[in-house]
C-alpha cells in the first residue's frame, strides 16, 4: 500500500513541476538581430530575425528538379534562379516574365524556333563555386534524367530531348552554351510561346555541373538566391538561410531578403496549425493548406489585421465527357451550367472560392469581360424542362470526386443537383492519391466528376491543354471531358506560337475563345480557389503574395 | 481506436466455464439447491436482478429502434432526406430568418424545431436526419459484421479444436496472421482497396460503396477474437466423456460437434455477441476517420464524427451529437453486456459459498447472488 | 523447452512471411493504384510512364517483384515510391515518438488499471464498484480520436495548458518532452484503463475464491497482506499477458489514431499516410515489424510463463 502511494506521489510531484516548468518556458520564435543588407529590392522591411511557417503537407521533394507541388516551390523560387524568373509582385505584374541569371530577355527568331540568352556575369552558387553557362544544359538534362514529373514541356520541344530521355543520345543536341562568351542558345522543334514561361520553372534553374542526379531532398543542391535551403530534416523541417552574397551580384528586381532565416514545420494538423498562428507561437500558415473553416469566425474577429483570402489564377470545374451518354448531348450539359448554383459552392469553401463561369482564370490573359452565357443565377426549372426536351430524365449518371475537403462537398452538392434536375446520380468518392489517374484513366472513363486546375505557369496556353483534343491519351488523360473541338484546335494551333512575352497582343482572340467554349457548355466552371494569407502579429502583412508562388518569403519582414 | 483487447475473459482460464452437465449449487440466498433450474434461467434471474444492466441494455435497443425508424422522421418530421443539400437556404428560427449555410461556411445550429432539430452540416443537410441514417448505417454494419464474426469464428473453432492435428495447424496459423495483422492498418488497407473497385466472389459481387464491404473487413478482423478462446474450450471439451459417449454411439464428427460441443461453448458466444458488436460500431467509426469506412454520401456516425472535427470550435454539434449517440450506443451495449457475462457467470456460486463461510451478513450475500 | 522455442520460431516465420504477401496481393490489387502513373506526374506521357514502369521494374511478374521488394527489406535498401526516401532511416526516426507514446501510455494504463480494478474488485458489488464499473465502460466506448480532437481543442487550444500537438525528442529536451506526451498518454491510456480495470476486478474477484486465500485468511494473516501477496500477484499472470500483446500492439501501428491527431510523427502516422497514398514499401515494412513485435512479445511472455507456471508447460 506504501509502495505504490509513494509512487504516485512522486509521479504527481513530477508531473507537476515539469508543467510549472515548461510553462514558465513559454515559446521562444528566436531572437532578433539586425544585420545590414547590401543594395537589392528589399527597401523597407526591417532587417533580420527569423520567422517559423507551418505547412500541413511536406514538399513533395526539396530537390528542385523533382519537385512538383507549391509547398516546394515556395521555397525553391528564392532559392534556385534559372535564365528567366517572374516579377516579385501582386497580381497581374507577379505574371510578367523578367531576367534571372541571363542579362536580359531572350532574343527570340522570327520563326519562333530559336532562343538566345546571355549568362550575367560574377554569379556564384551558395557554396561560392562560379556559375557557369554549361551549367544551364546539364541542369536541364538532370532535370530529364531523374526525371521531372513536368519535362514533357523540354522533351516535346527542345532539339533532340526526346531521344535524350529515350537513351539513344549522350546529351540535348539543341541546346548549346559556351562558357567563354556566356552564350546560351535553345533551337526547338517547333515554335512554342509558352517557352519562356517553362524556363522561369525553378526545375530548369541552374545547378553546378557534376551535381549528382539522384533524389538530393535531404540534402539539397548548391543554388543562385536570396536564400539557400538548409538543416533538412525530411518531412519534418527544413530551413532557409539568407545567402549573403546574393545581394552582391546586383540582379534588378530580385528581393535580396530581409529575414536572416525561415523555418519550416511540417504539422500535419491543420487545426493546430492554424491555432498555433493565431496565438502567435509560428509565423505563417501555409495557404497550401485549407483553413479549417471553424476557427474562421474567430481569426476573422481577433486576427482581422493579420488575416485576408487571396484568390489564385485557378480553375474548379465538374468535367463533363463529351464522348459519353448523357453529356454527349449538349442540353444535358447546358442544363448543369443553368443549373449549379456557385453561390452554394462558395459557402461549402467557407468563402475560399472566387466564383466565376470561364474556364481561363481571372487574372491570367484572356480571361473574358462578357457575362456567363447561361447566368449568373441558378435555374433549376430551367435545367430540369431541358433535360425532358432531351429525353435524358432518369439517365444514370456516376459522379466522381476525391475525399479531401471541400472536395468531396462539392461533389456531395453537384450529385443531388443532378438528381433534382432529373438524373439518377450517384457518387464515387476515391481515395486523393489515385483520383487522377482513375479517372484520366480510359477504362474508368468516367461521365463526370470533379476536376481543378492550378497554373503550372501564368499561361493560358497551360490551362487550353485540358481543351485540347491532341493531349487526349489512353491514360494519365487530363482532358476529362475528352473536347475535341475543330474551332477550338484552329485557334490553338494559332495561339500557342504567340511568345509569352508577347501575350498581351492576343489576349482578345484568346478571350473570343473561351466565350466559345463556355457557350458549348463543354465543363461547369464554378470559380477559382482562393487561399488564405495568415501571418502571426510579429511579421509586416505588407509581404508580397505572388500569383505563382503565394507568399514570397524573400519579402517577409518583422514589423 | 487502437487494438482493443477484447472480451476481459481472454486470460485463457476464463471464468466462462462448461455450463453443461453442472448442477447448480445455491441459486437462492440462504436457500436449499433449487433442483432442475437449468443454468440459462438461472442467469436470466440473474440478469433480471442487475438494474443498471437492463437499464443500459433498454438505451441500446431504443436507440436501435430509433435508428431504424429514421424513413418515417424523415418524411413526417424534418421534411427532407438524408443527402439532400439546401445550402443557399433560409430556415426560420424563433421569428428570424437564418441562413442554413453563412456566406463564411458555418452551418446551423440546433433549432429545436421539426426542420433541422439538430442543426445543419456544411452541407445544409439535416443533421437530425443523417444521424439517425447514419446510425442506422453504422449498426447494420456493427450487426452483419459481428454476423460473419460469430459464424465463421464459431466453425472456424469448433473445426481446429476438434480435428487437431494439421488442420488445427493451418487454421491456428491462418487465425495468428489475422491476429498479427495490426487492425487498423488491416482495416485501411483493404478498405481503400476495396472501396476503390469492389469485390467479386464467385456469384457475390459487392460495389466499392456497398456496406458489405466495411462490414466484411471489420467481420474478419474479429475473427480471432472469438475464435481462439472458442478452440480452447473445445480442446478441452473434446477430452470430455459425453462426447466419447456420442462417438461411441456411431455418431459423426459433425454431428458430435453440432449436438454435443456447440451446446456447450453458447454462453462463451452469449457473452462474446454485445462485446463484437460493440467492437464492431467502434471500429468501423475508426476506419471512417482514416477514410476507409462506409463511403460518401452515406452517413455513418464514424464520418459524421471525423466531417465534424474539423468544424470544432464553431459548430460543436457536428461532433458531438453522433460523437454523443456513438457513445451511448456502445455504452449501452457493454454494459448490457457485462451484465451478461456476469449472469452466465457460474463463479458467482462459488463466491456464495466461500463467503458464506466468512459469516457476512443476508443483505451482503443478496448482493454477491446478483454478480 | 528447446523444441518448444524452434517451433515458436519457425511458425512465427511463416506468419510474417504470410504477411508480407497478403499486405502485397492487397496493393495489387487496388485498381488504378500504378505507382508509375502518380511517380511520373499528371503531365506524363503514356512512354514516360512506361519508362518509370521499367526502371522501378513494375512490368516484371508479380513474383519477381515481391522477391525484389522483400531482398531490398531484408538488405534495408527498400525506399518509398512517394518521395524516394530510404523506409528503414523513415522509421528509425519515427520510433522515438511512438516508443515514447506507446512505453508511457502503457505503464500508464498498467498501473491505473491495476488501482481501479483492484479497488472496483474491493467494493465489490456496491455503488462504488457500479461506479466504476461504467466509468471504465465509457472509457472503452469513447472512440480515441473523437476523445483526442476534444482535449486538443478544450485544453491546448482554448485554455493553452498543454502544447498543441507535436513531439520533441527525449535527448532534446526532457521536460519539453514530458509536457507534449501527457495528453497523448493520457487519451491512449483511456481506452486500456477500462478494460485492465474490468479484467483484474474480475481475476481479483477469481482469486479470492480461491483456497489458498481461504487458508490465509484463516492463518490470520491481514487482509491487506492476503490482498498483495497471495491475491493480486496471481492475478497479475493473465494481466502482464494481455499487456505484453496489447503494448506489442500498440507499438506496431496500433496507435494510429492517436499519432495522427497529435501530430507525433510516431510508426503509425508514417504507415496511415503511406497507405493513403498508396506506398507499398514502407507500409510492407510497418505492418511486417508490427506483425513481428506482437509475435516476438507474445512468443517471449508464453515461455516466461511456461518457465514460471509448470503447469503451464505441461499443457503448452
Amino acid at each position: 500500500m506504501r509502495m505504490w502511494a509513494r509512487t504516485a506521489c512522486a509521479m504527481l510531484v513530477a508531473f507537476a513541476v515539469s508543467v510549472g516548468v515548461a510553462a514558465c518556458g513559454g515559446n521562444d520564435n528566436g531572437s532578433t538581430s539586425t544585420t545590414t543588407s547590401a543594395g537589392g529590392a528589399s527597401a523597407g522591411g526591417r532587417q533580420g530575425g527569423t520567422a517559423t511557417v507551418l505547412m500541413g503537407t511536406a514538399p513533395d521533394y526539396l530537390d528542385p528538379q523533382l519537385a512538383y507541388t507549391t509547398q516546394a516551390v515556395e521555397a525553391h523560387w528564392i532559392s534556385y534562379t534559372g535564365l528567366l524568373t517572374y516579377r516579385h509582385e501582386e497580381g497581374k505584374p507577379g505574371t510578367e516574365l523578367i531576367p534571372g541569371l541571363a542579362d536580359a530577355l531572350p532574343r527570340i527568331s522570327r520563326d519562333g524556333r530559336t532562343y538566345e540568352f546571355t549568362l550575367r556575369r560574377g554569379i556564384r552558387y551558395s557554396d561560392g563555386r562560379p556559375v557557369r553557362a554549361s551549367d544551364f544544359p546539364y541542369s536541364v538534362e538532370r532535370m530529364v534524367k531523374i526525371p521531372w514529373g513536368g519535362r514533357s514541356f523540354v522533351t516535346n520541344y527542345v532539339v533532340g530531348a526526346d531521344a535524350f530521355d529515350r537513351g539513344s543520345a549522350r546529351s540535348i543536341s539543341g541546346i548549346t552554351a559556351d562558357d567563354a562568351t556566356g552564350r546560351i542558345t535553345i533551337r526547338l522543334r517547333e515554335a512554342y510561346g509558352a517557352f519562356p514561361n517553362v524556363l522561369a520553372f525553378p526545375a530548369l534553374a541552374f545547378v553546378p555541373r557534376g551535381t549528382p542526379i539522384r533524389n538530393l531532398s535531404s540534402d539539397p543542391p548548391p543554388g543562385v538566391g536570396a536564400y539557400m535551403l538548409t538543416d533538412v530534416v525530411p518531412n519534418r523541417t527544413f530551413t532557409l538561410r539568407r545567402n549573403p552574397a546574393f545581394a552582391g551580384f546586383r540582379i534588378p528586381d530580385i528581393p535580396t531578403g530581409n529575414l536572416d532565416s525561415i523555418r519550416v514545420n511540417i504539422v500535419s494538423n491543420t487545426n493546430s496549425e492554424a491555432q498555433q498562428v493565431l496565438n502567435n507561437q509560428a509565423d505563417v500558415f501555409d495557404p497550401g493548406d485549407t483553413l479549417p473553416p471553424a476557427l474562421l469566425p474567430q481569426i476573422e474577429s481577433q486576427a482581422r489585421s493579420r488575416f485576408e483570402r487571396k484568390p489564385v489564377p485557378s480553375t474548379f470545374y465538374f468535367f463533363l465527357n463529351t464522348t459519353k451518354a448523357p453529356f454527349d448531348n449538349e442540353k444535358a450539359r447546358i442544363a448543369v451550367n443553368m443549373a449549379i448554383d456557385r453561390d452554394a459552392l462558395s459557402r461549402i469553401a467557407s468563402g475560399f472560392l472566387q466564383t466565376d463561369c470561364f474556364f481561363i482564370p481571372r487574372g491570367i490573359v484572356g480571361h473574358p469581360d462578357s457575362a456567363c452565357p447561361y447566368g449568373d443565377r441558378p435555374d433549376l426549372e430551367g435545367a430540369q424542362r431541358m433535360l425532358r426536351e432531351a429525353g435524358l430524365v432518369g439517365a444514370p449518371v456516376t459522379v466522381w470526386g476525391q475525399e479531401r475537403s471541400p472536395r468531396k462537398e462539392y461533389v456531395d452538392y453537384y450529385t443531388d443537383l443532378l438528381n433534382r434536375i432529373g438524373f439518377r446520380a450517384t457518387e464515387r468518392i476515391i481515395s486523393d492519391t489515385v483520383y487522377f489517374p482513375t479517372i484520366g484513366n480510359a477504362r474508368t472513363d468516367p461521365q463526370t466528376g470533379f476536376a481543378d486546375w492550378l497554373q503550372d505557369f501564368p499561361n493560358p496556353s497551360d490551362f487550353y491543354l485540358l481543351m485540347d483534343g491532341r493531349s487526349i491519351q489512353p491514360t494519365n488523360n487530363q482532358n476529362f471531358s475528352k473536347v475535341n473541338d475543330p474551332h477550338i484546335q484552329r485557334e490553338l494551333m494559332r495561339l500557342n506560337r504567340v511568345p509569352a512575352t508577347e501575350l498581351d497582343s492576343v489576349a482578345s482572340d484568346w478571350q473570343a475563345l473561351d466565350e466559345y467554349t463556355a457557350r458549348r457548355a463543354y465543363v461547369a466552371v464554378y470559380g477559382a480557389e482562393a487561399v488564405p494569407k495568415f501571418f502571426s502579429d510579429k511579421l509586416s502583412f505588407d509581404s508580397v503574395f505572388h500569383p505563382l508562388y503565394f507568399n514570397d518569403w524573400s519579402t517577409l519582414s518583422l514589423k | 481506436m487502437a487494438i482493443d483487447p477484447a472480451t476481459p475473459d481472454t486470460t485463457g482460464s476464463g471464468a466462462i466455464r462448461t455450463a453443461g452437465g453442472d448442477r447448480p449449487v445455491a441459486a437462492e440466498p440462504g436457500g436449499p439447491p433449487a433442483a432442475g433450474i437449468g443454468p440459462y434461467r438461472l442467469a436470466r434471474r440473474r440478469l433480471l436482478r442487475n438494474k443498471v444492466a437492463l437499464a443500459f441494455g433498454a438505451l441500446f435497443a431504443v436507440i436501435v429502434i430509433l435508428c431504424f425508424c429514421a424513413p418515417l422522421y424523415a418524411d413526417h418530421v424534418a421534411h427532407t432526406g438524408p443527402n439532400d443539400n439546401h445550402v443557399t437556404e433560409q430556415v426560420q428560427v424563433g421569428g428570424e430568418t437564418k441562413d442554413v449555410v453563412s456566406p463564411t461556411g458555418l452551418p446551423i445550429g440546433p433549432t429545436w424545431h421539426g426542420r433541422f432539430l439538430l442543426g445543419a452540416d456544411q452541407n445544409g443537410r439535416d443533421l437530425a436526419v443523417r444521424l439517425l441514417y447514419g446510425g442506422r448505417n453504422s449498426l447494420e454494419v456493427g450487426f452483419i459484421a459481428t454476423a460473419i464474426t460469430m459464424v465463421l469464428a464459431t466453425i472456424v473453432g469448433l473445426t481446429a479444436g476438434y480435428f487437431r492435428g494439421v488442420v488445427d495447424g493451418v487454421l491456428a496459423r491462418i487465425l495468428d496472421l489475422i491476429w498479427a495483422y495490426p487492425v487498423v492498418l488491416l482495416g485501411i488497407a483493404l478498405g481503400t482497396s476495396l472501396a476503390l473497385g469492389g469485390i467479386t466472389i464467385g456469384p457475390i459481387a459487392m460495389k466499392g460503396n456497398s456496406l458489405f464491404v466495411p462490414a466484411v473487413i471489420i467481420g474478419i478482423v474479429y475473427i480471432p477474437y472469438v475464435a481462439k478462446p472458442i478452440r480452447g474450450q473445445v480442446l478441452g471439451l473434446r477430452e470430455k466423456e459425453f462426447v466419447d459417449a456420442a462417438r461411441v454411439q456411431g455418431a459423426g464428427s459433425l454431428r458430435i460437434m453440432a449436438r454435443e460441443i456447440l451446446p456447450n461453448v453458447a454462453s462463451t458466444l452469449i457473452v462474446f455477441l454485445p462485446l463484437m458488436v460493440a467492437n464492431a460500431i467502434l471500429l468501423e467509426a475508426g476506419l471512417s476517420y482514416l477514410g476507409a469506412g462506409i463511403q460518401p454520401p452515406n452517413p455513418s456516425w464514424g464520418t459524421m464524427i471525423s466531417d465534424g472535427i474539423r468544424l470544432i470550435p464553431s459548430a460543436i454539434h457536428l461532433t458531438f451529437v453522433p460523437g454523443a449517440m456513438l457513445v451511448l450506443a456502445v455504452l449501452g451495449i457493454n454494459v448490457f453486456g457485462d451484465g451478461v457475462r456476469d449472469a452466465l457467470d457460474p463463479r458467482a456460486r462459488v463466491r456464495i459459498a466461500a463467503k458464506r463461510e466468512d459469516e457476512i451478513g443476508e443483505s451482503e450475500m443478496e448482493v454477491m447472488v446478483e454478480h | 523447452m528447446a523444441r518448444f522455442i524452434v517451433r515458436r520460431l519457425i511458425s512465427m516465420a511463416l506468419v510474417l512471411f504470410a504477411i508480407s504477401i497478403l499486405t502485397f496481393l492487397i496493393f495489387q490489387a487496388i485498381p488504378n493504384g500504378d505507382p508509375a502513373v502518380r511517380m511520373a506526374g499528371r503531365l506524363a506521357t503514356p512512354e514516360q510512364i512506361a519508362q518509370i514502369r521499367q526502371s522501378w521494374g513494375f512490368d516484371d511478374p508479380i513474383w519477381q517483384q515481391y522477391l525484389t521488394t522483400m531482398g531490398k527489406i531484408l538488405s534495408g535498401d527498400v525506399i518509398s515510391y512517394t518521395q524516394q526516401l530510404n523506409v528503414m532511416t523513415q522509421i528509425k526516426e519515427a520510433l522515438p515518438a511512438t516508443l515514447s507514446l506507446s512505453i508511457g501510455a502503457g505503464l500508464i494504463w498498467l498501473f491505473f488499471g491495476i488501482v481501479f480494478g483492484l479497488f472496483s474488485a474491493i467494493k465489490a458489488g456496491r455503488f462504488t464498484d457500479r461506479a466504476l464499473t461504467v466509468l471504465a465502460l465509457v472509457g472503452v466506448s469513447t472512440p480515441v480520436f473523437l476523445l483526442g480532437a476534444v482535449a486538443l481543442y478544450f485544453l491546448a487550444f482554448k485554455l493553452t495548458i498543454f502544447p498543441n500537438g507535436g513531439y520533441v525528442p527525449l535527448t532534446q529536451d526532457p521536460i519539453d518532452w514530458l509536457y507534449h506526451m501527457i495528453l497523448p498518454w493520457i487519451v491512449l491510456s483511456v481506452l486500456f484503463i477500462g478494460v485492465y480495470s474490468r479484467v483484474l476486478r474480475s481475476n481479483v474477484l477469481d482469486t479470492m475464491s480461491e483456497d489458498y486465500v481461504r487458508t490465509a485468511r484463516a492463518k490470520g494473516i491481514g487482509e491487506r497482506r492476503v490482498l498483495v501477496r497471495h491475491v493480486l500477484r496471481n492475478s497479475m499472470i493473465p494481466i502482464i499477458s494481455l499487456w505484453s500483446l496489447d503494448f506489442a500492439a500498440v507499438i506496431g501501428g496500433g496507435a494510429i489514431l492517436t499519432e495522427s491527431v497529435f501530430n507525433l510523427h510516431g510508426v503509425g502516422q508514417y504507415a496511415a499516410d503511406s497507405i493513403q497514398q498508396l506506398d507499398v514499401p514502407p507500409v510492407l515494412v510497418v505492418v511486417m515489424l508490427g506483425a513481428s513485435a506482437v509475435v516476438v512479445l507474445s512468443a517471449i511472455t508464453d515461455v516466461l510463463f511456461a518457465f514460471l507456471d509448470p503447469r503451464i508447460r505441461l499443457t503448452g
